[in-house]
């Protein structure tokens, strides 16, 4: 059985997302020691930036015409609306090299090794359900269910998965949902128009599950925790991880909190390509 | 050479100008016949006259013996009597604003190791367990356990007999219960819930009586529990909801498990009975 990683990496006219699958591709080998696979439209932009990229295999998908836009905060005051290409996620059933296969995020960044063991049992799919906030005083209900109304939320941010016919139901019915987009959100009753991967799978799997409590995704290992992106990252040295994180009540301001050794989402994709080429995120 | 018990579920229904509980009790027969795969025996408790419709449902049909006027809001006081009338050597207490979905048997070989036992842990429709502490304050005011009459079990034996007579004793001077077992959290209406647990208390068959590991359970509608902020006044109102061909009640996109206590009384509707109906006829 083969085993690897796959980071999609789409860019736009400000977020490099190559440079970021490219930084998080070396941690991942470093730490997993598996193979990494990426999944981009730009793949001239990879080569001609970055010749000496890690990359076991490249995989080229179409561009995007009509992607969504969202705004992508850098800290608690700045803010730019940018395009986000983000639904070729359920493509990765088709596109993977890898009979099972780990699915991360570009902005994902590997510390430890707590994932290891999800690579190396027998299930069909792991995904993480429970995710832990730095910011401790933040609410964090619209990620434990996608709404107070409605079912449990599972993060599209990290997954490993399996090649079998399950599977393959399952990211048939990510692709339905997401191409009849609009029923599904007012069904669930979703307040945000934009598709997300993260509703699409939760709906998925709760579907899978035959609407009910059930164990078609069993939890990757540990919690993900994660910095949104009104925090900013400092930088990342080793395994060590410094985050400015939003002051409660006071906009623009932050507390410096530091992470050793756990794997860390971290949203705020300008600050992290900050830190990538100079050594700072702030 | 095994020896067959009798085993049954047993309704009471009192109708009030204001709620048809008869109509409920023959909705929950209804998805009892169509749920269940071993035991389908349903038998009702009231004083009501019952449509020549719906007594084909029932087992039998028993009246309320030892009738007094009712002076209590949940017409409690008859509730102990329940033992006492039961045709069945086991038996399975629901209340008549509730619907079974799915086979229960397992609850049945579960409790057929006891002499009674109460159901003690409720879901949501999110199908999650809830501490309720918005009800049941007098509960945890007092240190009593948290059993829910709404579900429970019994056999006919001594050991239920004494508990049902001590239940009696409640049930008839409850204020002199409630002063003596439950005056913080004060309640001043007879809850069989209470009563219940108060029993409980007085006979210590704490562990007898409600466990964590038992199996029963249902999922509670009333709108405190569901985890929604600002709590609405009807759940019917707040998310969608379809009982569908398959017999699943989908609520929330969620499908129900088992048992659910639906609480409005407004749910109940003739859409709803004629497709519980239909069910049954295997249409």
């Amino acid at each position: 059985m083969t085993i690897g990683a796959i980071l999609f990496a789409q860019n736009n006219t400000t977020v490099d997302y190559i440079k970021l699958a490219v930084f998080a591709a070396r941690r991942i080998i470093n730490h997993l020691d598996i193979p990494v696979s990426i999944i981009t439209d730009n793949t001239q932009w990879l080569v001609n930036h970055y010749p000496d990229h890690p990359f076991d295999t490249i995989i080229e998908i179409p561009i995007d015409t009509t992607p969504q836009q969202k705004y992508f905060n850098d800290g608690s005051l700045a803010s730019q609306k940018l395009d986000w290409k983000n639904k070729s996620r359920s493509s990765v059933y088709d596109l993977t090299p890898y009979d099972r296969t780990l699915v991360l995020d570009s902005d994902y960044i590997i510390s430890s090794n707590i994932l290891k063991p999800a690579l190396h049992n027998s299930h069909d799919f792991q995904i993480y359900k429970n995710s832990f906030d730095l910011a401790s005083w933040r609410t964090t209900n619209e990620f434990k269910r996608i709404n107070q109304y409605s079912i449990p939320f599972y993060w599209a941010t990290a997954f490993v998965f399996n090649k079998s016919e399950i599977m393959q139901c399952f990211f048939d019915l990510v692709t339905y949902i997401k191409s009849n987009w609009l029923y599904f959100r007012n069904l669930y009753n979703i307040e945000h128009s934009v598709f997300r991967n993260d509703f699409a799978f939760s709906i998925a799997i709760h579907i899978m599950n035959g609407k009910t409590n059930g164990e078609f995704a069993v939890d990757l290992p540990g919690t993900m925790s994660y910095v949104i992106d009104k925090d900013i990252l400092v930088d990342i040295i080793d395994d060590k991880i410094h985050v400015l994180i939003e002051k409660q009540n006071h906009p623009g301001e932050y507390i410096l909190s530091k992470t050793q050794g756990i794997d860390l989402h971290v949203m705020n994709k300008l600050s992290l390509s900050r830190f990538i080429d100079g050594g700072t995120g702030v | 050479m095994e020896v067959q018990v009798s085993k049954g579920f047993l309704l009471f229904a009192q109708n009030t100008k204001a709620v048809d509980y008869i109509t409920q009790a023959y909705a929950l027969a209804l998805s009892i016949k169509q749920s269940q795969k071993d035991i389908t025996s349903v038998s009702l408790i009231t004083n009501d006259p019952v449509p020549k419709k719906y007594q084909k449902v029932f087992d039998q049909i028993i009246p309320i013996p030892w009738t007094t006027d009712t002076t209590s809001t949940l017409a409690g006081e008859h509730r102990w009597k329940l033992y006492h009338v039961t045709p069945y050597e086991e038996t399975m207490v629901l209340d008549t604003d509730m619907l079974l979905l799915e086979d229960i048997s397992c609850w049945w070989e579960y409790c057929s190791n006891y002499d009674f036992k109460f159901c003690s842990r409720i879901k949501n429709y999110k199908q999650e367990v809830v501490n309720d502490t918005y009800h049941r304050k007098a509960f945890i005011a007092n240190n009593l356990t948290n059993p829910y009459f709404a579900l429970h079990y019994f056999k006919k034996n001594s050991p239920a007999y004494e508990f049902y007579k001590v239940l009696e004793f409640i049930c008839n001077n409850w204020e002199w219960a409630y002063d003596k077992f439950a005056s913080d959290e004060y309640q001043n209406w007879l809850s069989m819930d209470l009563a219940a647990a108060i029993a409980i208390e007085i006979t210590g068959t704490h562990e007898h009586a409600v466990d964590s590991v038992s199996p029963l359970e249902f999922v509670h509608m009333k709108t405190p529990i569901q985890g929604w902020s600002p709590i609405p006044v009807s759940w019917q109102d707040t998310v969608p909801y379809v009982l569908n061909t398959k017999g699943e009640l989908i609520v929330g996109n969620i499908k129900q498990s088992k048992l659910f206590h639906y609480v409005e009384k407004n749910f109940m509707t003739k859409k709803i009975l004629n497709k519980l109906e239909d069910l049954n006829n295997g249409s």
